[in-house]
């Protein structure tokens, strides 16, 4: 527990501080910029600018973790509530609750809108024990078909006695079959009746309790899908909750895992999940292996999960508890086919399809070929470049958060709290690299034909990648000289060129994935806006080239960048708002001759 | 004299199910165990009249698994059969075989469905593709077809 949380803490950077921490680097850093402002330097018409604002407060507040206590106390909860409304046992306010997906409100409207109807499709029909049977002393069991006193033998309310061994037997192979075990009906083929909660627990192993109550626990996140889901993390225990609301959909498990709520795949801001859903899927593609999962498994049409076939029937069932049952040649409900599809068992759909050549493999592999696997490869490459990198600024980021910043502060006399500008870049070189991956994946997907779009995309990641670089490589090599020597006086220029990077940096990112959150849409405003201070767009102040942070500029605290060229100079390089005090000639960030 | 020896742990509900299958057997059924193998049996079912496979002898096995009855049993055609929820490796398209398996189910009742499946073949849940397309397009043809095979495969040699 206290290591998570210790680990939560570590993570908190990342969590808000992705492009975000303002106060934090107004604090840390004298240079950073006024976020507000750089908005309108944009030149973008932000009429939403909570939607659009970058990780803009990452939307933690339309997500709750749960652990699996958390889980466990809501389910109590709903259990309890189900049993003093409608006034039944607990092991049957489980199994409404089940049965309709944990919803409370649910259970209660169709209760009362019709309770026989529920009853009977959840397995709680009222239906007397046959009398004659409990006046017994001896029974015979109709599985194992032996003989047993009357009180080895079990009936659920239905009244259809089996002796406990087969019950226990009965209820096991349920349980070992999967999560259907939690809507297990009476063992006698012509009766519905529900085995609830109790009766399963009284009778099997504690093995297999542990098992049921583990699939009880999932239900609740797993027959949940549109509100709840797990972290999709290795290993990690929570689930998510989701409250609609505005914003992305990134969000920081308490593991430390940052993902996508709408698609489990990790954080992919500002690239859409169907275009990281495209390009892992075409990553996969590429590996034998996934083309015979493709041929020989689909995902079930309901509930998602791969779903292979294995007997000959196209009529397919998917595992309980889904159930769903589908055709395998095109994925409709089973219930469309037969006499709706002109009196054809075969699927229509797919009959049309082969001939519309949909289906038709020549034609598939011809449309591969043509997306050139060297385009491919070009993005692919650098995509998984960019993750590698990012894995290792990772673990680069942990070793100066646990080793590296106490040997700085001692080598360098400085405090602790002095030193939070190096892990600030170390954090945002994490964060870009992220993004950065994910823009080839952007990339492999914006069509040759959209020249401006593509022109525009490629100039802001060009711009994006190269300030990263920069960054990286000052955070990676200039800090290894203070390191292993003495004080330097060297050390506040040191934090000064390295604040200065992350702040540009962060800038550049900020930029780019507003442009891509906003599909490129605005690709002609920076162009305009580019080296004009005039722009003719109504959206307010164009300052200086578009994009471009106004690092630098506190001191003369203008609007506008035409009052600060006698104090300050733009690089045309890397944007740093350099001092004409501290250097007329070259750039003190990147070192480029000023133009 | 093995025979006897490997299958001492029999259940009893499998003794008492073999008894009553040879002493009052369904009619138009028969099932008998092999001596190697208790829980292995050989199966006759003959055509149902009225039906295509009409005249027919039609063998199967059926082998009882270590979790049955919590288990279904495995059962599967021997002798080649033209019908639209059998395949050519004679896999039997039945629910009470998959999911709808009941351990208060018995071989009997298995083997009735069976042969309630040869009255009426269900085009609609097909396991032979080709034969139900067959089936669904032309009846008339297909059951010309299902009787010729039964001539050629079920004469009952
Ligand atoms: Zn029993
Ligand atoms: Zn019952
Ligand atoms: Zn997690
Ligand atoms: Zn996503
Ligand atoms: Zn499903
Ligand atoms: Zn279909
Ligand atoms: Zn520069």
């Amino acid at each position: 527990m206290e290591s998570e949380d210790e680990m939560q803490d570590a993570w908190a950077g990342t969590s808000d501080g992705e492009f975000v921490n303002e106060e934090e680097d107004e604090e840390s850093d004298a240079l950073a910029s006024d976020d507000d402002n750089d908005e309108s330097d944009y030149g973008f018409d932000y009429s939403n600018v909570d939607d659009l604002h970058p990780s803009s407060r990452l939307p933690q507040t339309n997500f709750t973790i749960l652990s699996e206590k958390d889980i466990r106390q809501r389910q109590d909860e709903a259990v309890s509530t189900i049993t003093n409304f409608l006034s039944i046992s607990p092991a049957d306010a489980g199994v409404l609750l089940r049965h309709f997906k944990w919803s409370v409100s649910k259970v209660n409207d169709e209760w009362f809108a019709d309770e026989e109807r529920v009853r009977a499709s959840v397995g709680l029909l009222e239906k007397p024990a046959t009398s004659k049977r409990q006046t017994q002393t001896e029974m015979t069991c109709e599985i194992c078909f032996e003989v047993h006193p009357f009180e080895k033998m079990r009936a659920p309310r239905c009244g259809h006695y089996f002796c406990e061994t087969c019950w226990t037997g009965y209820i096991h192979t349920a349980i070992n079959d999967g999560p259907g075990c939690l809507t297990l009906r009476c063992a006698d083929p012509s009766c519905g009746s529900a085995i609830g909660e109790d009766m399963v627990l009284s009778l099997v192993s504690t093995d297999d309790q542990q098992k049921y109550m583990r699939y009880l626990l999932r239900s609740y996140v797993e027959d949940n899908r549109k509100q709840v889901k797990w972290c999709p993390a290795p290993g990690c225990e929570y689930a998510v909750e989701f409250q609609p609301g505005v914003g992305s959909y990134d969000l920081v498990c308490k593991c430390g895992f940052n993902f996508c709520w709408n698609c489990r795949e990790e954080a992919h801001r500002p690239v859409d999940c169907e275009t990281v859903n495209k390009w892992i899927l075409k990553n996969c593609a590429e590996s034998e292996n996934m083309n015979w999962i493709l041929a020989n498994s689909k995902p079930c049409p309901k509930c998602k999960r791969p779903i292979e076939k294995n007997q000959g029937c196209m009529h397919i069932t998917c595992t309980p508890p889904c159930k769903f049952e589908f055709c395998w040649l095109c994925l409709g409900a089973w219930t469309d086919h037969g006499e709706r599809t002109g009196g054809f068992y075969a699927c229509n759909r797919y009959e049309t399809a082969k001939q519309e050549g949909v289906y038709d493999e020549a034609e598939r592999r011809r449309e591969m070929a043509k997306n050139s696997l060297e385009r491919y490869t070009h993005y692919y490459e650098r995509w998984a470049t960019n993750e590698s990198s990012r894995a290792k600024a990772l673990a680069d980021l942990q070793d100066m958060q646990n080793v590296q910043i106490e040997k700085l502060s001692v080598t360098q006399c400085q405090p602790v709290s002095q030193l939070k500008f190096v892990t600030d870049a170390w954090l945002q070189i994490v964060e870009c690299r992220r993004v950065l991956k994910w823009t080839y994946a952007y990339g492999y997907y914006l069509p040759e034909n959209e020249h401006t779009k593509r022109q525009f995309f490629e100039y802001s990641q060009g711009e994006a990648e190269a300030g990263l670089e920069r960054l990286h490589q000052c955070a990676e090599k200039d800090l290894l000289t203070f390191l292993g020597g003495t004080p330097t006086s060297s050390f506040n220029d040191f934090r000064t060129k390295l604040a200065g990077l992350t702040s540009v940096t962060k800038t550049y990112f900020e930029n780019l994935v507003r442009a891509l959150e906003n599909n490129l849409s605005d690709v002609d405003i920076p162009k305009a806006a580019a080296k004009s201070s005039s722009s003719s767009k109504a959206s307010g102040s164009s300052k200086g080239r578009g994009g471009r942070p106004k690092v630098g500029s506190s001191k003369s605290g203008g609007s506008s960048r035409s009052g600060e060229e006698s104090t300050h100079w733009s690089c045309e390089h890397c944007t740093y708002a350099n001092t004409t005090a501290a250097s007329s000639i070259v750039c003190v960030i990147c070192n480029h001759a000023r133009s | 004299m093995s025979a006897a020896t490997a299958n001492t742990n029999l259940p009893r509900r499998i003794i008492k199910e073999t008894q009553r299958l040879l002493s009052e057997p369904a009619p138009g059924i028969s099932a008998s165990p092999s001596e190697e193998n208790l829980r292995y049996f050989n199966v006759m079912i003959l055509g149902p009249s009225q039906s295509p496979y009409e005249g027919g002898v039609f063998k199967l096995e059926l082998f009882l698994p270590e979790e049955y009855p919590m288990a279904a049993p495995k059962v599967r055609f021997l002798t080649k059969i033209y019908h639209p929820n059998i395949d050519k490796l004679g896999r039997i398209c039945l629910d009470i075989l998959k999911d709808k398996w009941s351990p208060a189910l018995q071989i009997r009742t298995v083997l009735l469905s069976i042969q309630a499946l040869l009255s009426a073949p269900n085009p609609d849940d097909p396991l032979a593709e080709n034969i139900a397309k067959h089936w669904k397009t032309n009846e008339q043809e297909a059951v010309e077809t299902a009787r010729e095979w039964t001539r050629l495969y079920a004469s009952g040699a």
